[in-house]
């Protein structure tokens, strides 16, 4: 029966064509939109996944990496002197106003690290992240280069009107706010924001000795260290998600708009069969009169609809794919996983095949007798 | 001596209360395996109805039908669709053949269907096709075919799974008296062929001459012809 679905398919070649790039349209829509939600989830966890540190101290009810508030200093020492912690130095993270060399203003989101740069860029495309430990030193990444106009290194900004000196680039630290990724040391940070105190800080962050683990050393820091929040890197990194994703509206756009995709195309598919099926009920009902039964019948419809569903999936998955491929080079890159993809496209074709209840009713609603009235 | 089909008091009443309609009232008919008749009357007489009942499309309101001496349970409907797959033979007004599949396509579905092997079905519809003379056309679409040409085809697909008993409806009604004359000779020769009954229903009266025996209903019922 499936070379009897297919050939159906094919003696109504405009709408089988239609269908498809209907289902390929929906699903490049949907695809996009839940790679755009990966790449997001990819970059607003990114300092916090890419800094390798198992634990952060923090001020608490803080919401989102990019939402830390002062914690004085002190409390490095405190979190150094409990037992398991082999390594702990501090991150500084505040937004500010930069002033561009042709005097425009824009805001960004700077981190300042510490001698040991954890937190720092992960990727560079010229110079060494431990640059930043020379003064007044900034990295800040190619793709933002030219909103923040600069282009080259030693271009000079300002910020609080103390100069700021280009020592590096780095290449894939995105942002997902308008507010690029700029890094600096801790000590050039404090100076650059005057809204902190000098013993002040924003995350302490620290490494488990060998036999610790960092939900041991979250508590074991929860409980000697006042007034803080202390949680694991994973903790962090679902909370700065949770954050961005559902707090603020966004990830629920992106999520409605991947389940309108689905729907379009679920839709479009479901039309569609619904249309081929009734175009040839006459053809189902002589199937019928000869012998066919009905479970054959829907067998046919069942395969058209996966054969639909499996050749639009794979020419969405082109689409996606070169779509993909273009984006890595903007600042908002769409992203997947394998599991997602397939998650996806599973998600597609339950949807195909449930598309096909329309057209299941008309072939459970033909009378035979009808091939003798043609 | 076991009779091919027995209709005993077959009954068919359409809608109910005011609105019910007698197609068929008390028929009674007895069919030998090899016989070929013809069944006449004027529209509305319920000739279609009697053929949708003794093939098994449609369940009759009273009465019964015995097929090689079994009687049919009209309530078992995957037992219809094995006796329309296995013993019966359908040839329709206007062929009916499925536009997307060429003519060896055509029958093959409906020989591998009714159980038929790979090998067999294909010599089966080969020889078919060589003795219905249209076997240059086997790998044409319906559409690219006569009238007369596709109605060869619809009979080959009537008898290639060699069924107990052949019913056409209106065979030459879409045809001119010669090709309408050849279709019905090849039909009564292909049921000769295998032994099956056949009983085909028409309102040309000129080729009754070609039948063992003719039929006539009105208004439902049986009458002498």
């Amino acid at each position: 029966m499936i070379g009897v679905a297919a050939k159906m398919l094919l003696h109504s070649k405009v709408r089988s064509i239609s269908t498809l790039l209907g289902i390929a349209v929906a699903f490049v829509l949907s695809a996009a939109q839940i790679g755009l939600m990966v790449s997001w989830c990819n970059t607003v966890s990114a300092i916090v996944r890419h800094a390798d540190v198992d634990v952060w101290v923090m001020a608490e009810q803080t919401p989102a990496f990019d939402y830390g508030t002062p914690i004085p200093e002190g409390r490095l020492y405190q979190v150094r002197s409990v037992p398991g912690v082999a390594w702990a130095e501090t991150l500084f993270m505040t937004w500010m106003f930069l002033r561009q060399p042709d005097g425009s203003r824009t805001i960004v989101e700077l981190v300042g690290v510490d001698d040991g740069l954890a937190g720092g860029p992960w990727s560079m495309a010229e110079n060494d992240a431990s640059v930043l430990l020379e003064p007044d030193a900034i990295i800040v990444d190619r793709l933002y280069a030219r909103q923040l106009g600069v282009s080259q290194i030693g271009d000079e900004v300002e910020m609080s009107d103390r100069r700021a000196i280009v020592r590096g680039f780095s290449e894939g630290v995105r942002t997902i706010t308008a507010a690029p990724f700029v890094f600096t040391s801790i000590q050039s940070a404090l100076e650059y924001d005057p809204r902190y105190r000098d013993d002040e800080i924003t995350y302490v962050i620290a490494r488990c000795e060998a036999g610790t683990s960092p939900e041991q050393l979250r508590d074991a820091i929860a409980l000697a260290v006042p007034s803080v929040q202390v949680l694991t890197t994973q903790e962090f990194v679902e909370r700065t998600l949770s954050y961005w994703l559902f707090d603020t509206g966004l990830g629920l756009t992106v999520i409605a708009t991947a389940i309108l995709g689905l729907v379009v195309g679920t839709v479009i598919i479901s039309q569609a069969l619904y249309a081929i099926t009734n175009d040839h009920l006459p053809n189902y009902a002589t199937l019928l009169a000869v012998g066919f039964g009905r479970w054959q019948l829907i067998a046919v419809v069942m395969v058209q609809a996966a054969l639909l569903g499996i050749i639009g999936i794979a020419i969405g998955s082109t689409v996606f794919g070169r779509l993909s491929l273009i984006s890595q080079a903007t600042p908002i890159p769409i992203e997947m996983t394998p599991l997602v993809f397939g998650g996806i496209v599973l998600i597609f074709l339950a949807c195909c095949l449930a598309a096909s209840f329309l057209s299941l009713r008309s072939i459970f609603r033909i009378d035979p007798v009808a091939v003798f009235h043609n | 001596m076991i009779a091919a089909l027995a209709c005993h008091n077959l009954t068919k009443v359409y809608g109910r209360g005011s609105l019910a309609e007698t197609a068929l009232s008390g028929v009674t008919f007895t069919f030998q395996a090899g016989e070929c008749c013809m069944l006449l009357g004027p529209s509305g007489s319920g000739k279609t109805t009697f053929l949708s009942i003794v093939g098994c499309l449609l369940s009759p309101t009273g009465g019964t039908v015995e097929l090689g001496g079994k009687s049919i349970d009209y309530n078992r409907k995957g037992l219809l669709t094995r006796l329309r797959r296995t013993q019966i033979g359908f040839v329709f007004q206007h062929a009916q053949l499925l536009p997307f599949l060429s003519v060896y396509e055509n029958l093959n579905i409906v020989a591998r269907n009714s159980g038929l092997r790979d090998g067999d079905a294909r010599k089966r519809i080969r020889a078919l096709l060589e003795q219905l003379g249209i076997s240059q056309y086997a790998h044409r679409k319906p559409d690219n075919l006569s009238g007369g040409q596709r109605q060869r085809v619809s009979i080959a697909r009537a008898v290639l799974h060699r069924p107990r008993i052949i019913l056409a409806d209106e065979p030459t009604a879409a045809l001119d008296w010669e090709n309408g004359q050849a279709a019905t000779k090849l039909l009564i020769e292909q049921a000769h062929n295998d032994g099956a009954l056949l009983i085909v229903v028409s309102h040309d009266t000129r080729l009754s001459d070609l039948f063992d025996r003719t039929l006539r209903l009105e208004s439902g019922k049986l009458r002498d012809p």
